[in-house]
């Protein structure tokens, strides 16, 4: 197997001409022990094997970046058989820079000109022959967008995999080249990589280079000493600008400009996105459209696939042991637990597809740090970078979103330290799945002030996520790794379809494979938290013998009827009603005349006999009939007692007690600890717990009018919960995300537990004064308004220190 | 001595030498930034920080509490 790196600068294409190889068969990791992507993908050309590695892109091969470490890892360490080198033909003379640097290694190299539709359109004649002569390798032209080239690179790869370099291309390094001898001369024999590459990077100060060769870093600060007391430069200064004089030459050599002199596409478009009064609306306009076709539309869309996951749910239940009267399989709760953990989070995905698909579409056209470009200034205030702005929005800045894709587009932000703030004050964002949680309350107790509330309650998390980050930065994350802010802004091109939908499938594939598994095993978790020890054995018995006493009413109905040999069974009567609850449920569902006549039908055959007494169409059925109704009803309310009674013994009830005597402060009793313990899970199962719990008994009335009524909470009540709910932690699988994006256990940890302290003292700090001055709902939401705007404000107004940058350790 | 910042929109100036340091010091050299390349002032972010300048070809936006660090002559 031919191993392959492949490198080049950002934005030279690499991306396009990597998919181009590999296609849909590739396989992505993370690089040793760090958050970078590692891209690999194996192919075969001409019975040879092949496998292709996608390097961080890097303009250089320094210390200081994260990238650029683990690029030089990787060819130092992997030593590639061969580097295909990615430039951009358009910009040709600063992406030879980066190719000089790999060519000193002294590995055979393809160099892949890319993009020639720009250059070409920009009226440069590049002659190849005079620069694959010049470099002495094989160079290929390519449109990596347009999949043009693929057959030629395959050919010189498969060429270049074969031959041995002969006379490599050297930059000559003038007065610096007596001093890289001598350090080569240090070099133990031993070395599989080149000589000169490995002195060149000594003299440059690379400390892991150093240690590898064994040269004391004393040594070579005395010769860097020498070098600027002798020509009053320093050693990397003078390295880079001879590196771009010998490009230059090469440029010279190889290149006619026939410039048109006409200004180019990017800057045309740019002159209306980044203008002064335009750049504004126009980033609003984006935002806005990506906001709507993801969330909004896909919200819409989801319509149309929850009937299809519901479907499949409802056969996957028809499939689990039916229950007997008041006894519910233990394997058909579980199952009915698991499904709809499952499916609440499944429900999600065309949300996530359109937003990942949208997400790659800016990528690729360029406009990504362009938005960086207009809105740095307000968020470095925060600690934030320009680059914080998209995950922001689609955690939900607006009414509502999801952190998931918000943390994952965390990903590109060059800042570590603004990455990791922008990846702990996304989860504050307004999540979607929140919203129900919002209405039921908004609907039980402020009816009159919806609207208000809920302006309230999406434009306040923003300001909290920007008070966060400042507040993060300057104190836990002060010590992380920052960077300049020195960007790039990329000409602009046309995303491809494939392209796009690549990325999409491939990062909603992620999402799925790592969220979901890890949210079935908190299902599970939970599963058995509510379940155990169940209900108590007393109240057991006294459910069991109202069971009995309602079946035994049932049997002295049924005994006088011509059916009461058909029904002398148990079985038989337990079968009977899951019968008649079944045909119950499919029938509400029933529209029309001719839906239920399929449904009589299908029915029917399914258990001829039993249907007569579902369909009563005689009065001793009739009779029946009302008997089952009865015994129907009882039944149900026996549930939910029984689910009610479970729940409050249950071991995550018993928790939900334990902390009440700290969350009444904030006027939360256990039921609401529970409801909120269990929408870790999802944030949909706080509504469902909530309402479960507050079903008492079989009432007609929705959960709203229930907790209206009540009387044990009043409109303060609901405002603390709010507050709490809006800076509640994050459901788990945004959790597993930080945790993938972070690396660390240790960051999800804090992403979890730091919201929930945060939340209980803010919700009993103006719960009490709630009380304390005899506030409303309204008032205590207005105040912790206004209390969070001005605080925003004054830091936006507090200089930071300038401290500018900061290089650690990473991880 | 000019500073990068000191230059005015559209106008076009040579790298005499550059005083950062560290990261920011590699960072520019890897993007183009080396004594006598040219370079031309493109345009303010609309908050007028940070600055987008043309360098070897491409467009690279920078803070000026960066760009100060860049010593330029005007041509």
């Amino acid at each position: 197997m031919i191993k392959i790196a492949l490198a080049g600068q950002p934005n030279c294409g690499k991306s396009t001409i990597f998919n181009m190889l590999a296609g849909v068969n590739q396989h992505v990791a993370n690089y040793p022990g760090v958050t970078v992507d590692k891209k690999s993908a194996t192919l075969t050309y001409s019975g040879t094997a092949y496998e292709l590695v996608d390097l961080p892109g890097t303009y250089s091969f320094s210390t200081f970046s994260l990238e650029e470490r683990v690029a030089k890892a990787f060819l130092v360490d992997e030593n590639p058989d061969l580097i295909v080198n990615v430039v951009d033909a358009s910009n040709l003379r600063r992406h030879l820079y980066l190719t000089f640097q790999l060519l000193e290694l002294g590995r055979p190299l393809v160099l892949v000109l890319n993009m020639m539709d720009v250059s070409e359109r920009r009226g440069l004649q590049i002659d190849c022959d005079k620069l694959a002569e010049l470099l002495n390798v094989q160079v290929v032209r390519t449109v990596g967008a347009r999949r043009q080239g693929k057959e030629d690179l395959l050919q010189a790869i498969h060429a270049a995999g074969r031959t041995r370099v002969a006379e490599p291309f050297r930059v000559d390094y003038e007065k610096l080249e007596p001093y890289i001898a001598r350090i080569e001369g240090m070099i133990a024999e031993d070395v599989s990589l080149s000589r000169r590459w490995l002195a060149i990077k000594a003299l440059e100060g690379d400390e892991v280079i150093l240690d590898r060769i064994g040269v004391h870093r004393e040594t070579v600060k005395d010769l860097t000493g020498e070098i600027h007391s002798r020509h009053d430069i320093d050693v990397d200064q003078m390295v880079a600008g001879l590196r771009y004089a010998a490009a230059d030459l090469v440029y010279h050599k190889c290149v006619k400009e026939k410039g048109s002199g006409k200004e180019t596409f990017t800057a045309r478009i740019d002159r209306l996105v980044l203008n002064q009064w335009l750049a504004f609306p126009i980033l609003g306009l984006v935002i806005y459209l990506v906001y709507q076709l993801a969330i909004v539309q896909g919200y819409k869309l989801t319509n149309y696939t929850w009937p299809l996951l519901a479907a499949g749910r409802n056969q996957f239940f028809s499939l689990l042991p039916k229950g007997e009267f008041i006894d519910v399989p233990l394997l058909t709760e579980f199952g009915i637990w698991m499904a709809n953990s499952v499916l609440a989070l499944l429900n999600y995905i065309p949300v996530f597809f359109i937003l990942f698909a949208l997400i790659a579409i800016l990528e690729d056209v360029g406009y990504m740090p362009r938005m960086a470009f207009i809105l740095d200034r307000v968020f470095r205030k925060f600690g934030l970078h320009g680059q914080s702005t998209l995950p922001l929005v689609l955690g939900g800045a607006f009414v509502g979103g999801c952190a998931v894709p918000g943390i994952m587009a965390t990903k590109g932000i060059a800042d570590d330290r603004a990455r990791l703030a922008t990846i702990l004050t996304v989860p504050y964002m307004n999540c979607l799945a929140k919203v129900p949680f919002y209405t039921l309350l908004l609907g039980a107790f402020f009816k009159e002030q919806m609207a208000l509330m809920m302006f309230f309650i999406s434009t306040v998390t923003l300001f909290i996520a920007l008070i966060l980050a400042r507040v993060l930065t300057s104190t836990v994350l002060r010590g992380r790794e920052t960077a300049p802010f020195v960007m790039e802004l990329p000409t602009y091109h046309i995303p491809t379809l494939s392209g796009v939908l690549l990325q999409a499938f491939q990062r909603l594939w992620l999402y799925i494979k790592k969220v979901v598994t890890i949210v079935v095993a908190v299902a599970v978790v939970l599963f058995v938290l509510l379940q155990y020890p169940g209900v108590p054995a007393d109240k057991m018995a006294v459910y069991r013998s109202q069971a009995d006493d309602a079946l035994a009413a049932f049997s002295l109905v049924v005994e006088k009827t011509s059916y009461a040999s058909l029904l002398a069974d148990p079985e038989q009567v337990f079968q009977l009603l899951n019968l008649y609850d079944d045909y119950r449920a499919a029938r509400m569902l029933a529209g029309s005349a001719d839906a239920v006549a399929a449904l009589d039908e299908k029915f029917m055959s399914r258990a001829p006999e039993l249907f007569a007494l579902v369909s009563a169409a005689d009065a001793e059925t009739r009779q029946i009939n009302r008997a089952l109704r009865n015994l129907s009803n009882v039944g149900k309310r026996l549930q939910l007692d029984m689910k009610n009674d479970k729940i409050t013994s249950s071991y995550l009830g018993t928790l939900g007690r334990a902390l009440e005597p700290v969350s009444r402060y904030a006027g939360f009793d256990w039921r609401v600890n529970v409801a909120f313990l269990s929408s870790f899970a999802a944030r949909e199962s706080a509504v469902a717990t909530l309402g479960s719990i507050y079903e008492q008994g079989a009432t007609d009335a929705s959960a709203e009018e229930v907790m209206a009524r009540d009387g044990a909470y009043t409109p303060i009540h609901a405002a603390s919960m709010i507050l709490f709910m809006i800076l509640t932690p994050p459901c788990i699988a945004t959790m597993v995300v930080v945790k993938l994006q972070s690396g660390s256990y240790k960051w999800m940890l804090f992403a979890i537990f730091f919201p929930i302290t945060l939340g209980i003292i803010l919700s009993a700090l103006f719960f009490s004064a709630a009380v304390q001055f005899g506030w409303s709902g309204v008032d205590l939401m207005r105040n912790f308004y206004i209390g969070v705007v001005v605080v925003t404000l004054l830091l936006a107004f507090v200089k930071t220190k300038q401290s500018g940058w900061y290089v650690g350790k990473t991880h | 001595m000019l500073s990068l910042t000191d230059l005015k929109k559209n106008e076009t100036g040579q790298v005499v030498r550059s005083l950062a340091k560290g990261l920011l010091k590699q960072k520019l050299i890897s993007v183009g930034f080396v004594p006598g390349i040219q370079l031309t002032m493109v345009r303010n972010a609309p908050l007028r920080d940070p600055i987008e300048i043309a360098v070897q070809n491409s467009l690279i936006t920078l803070r000026r509490s960066e760009a100060k660090l860049i010593v330029v002559e005007k041509l």
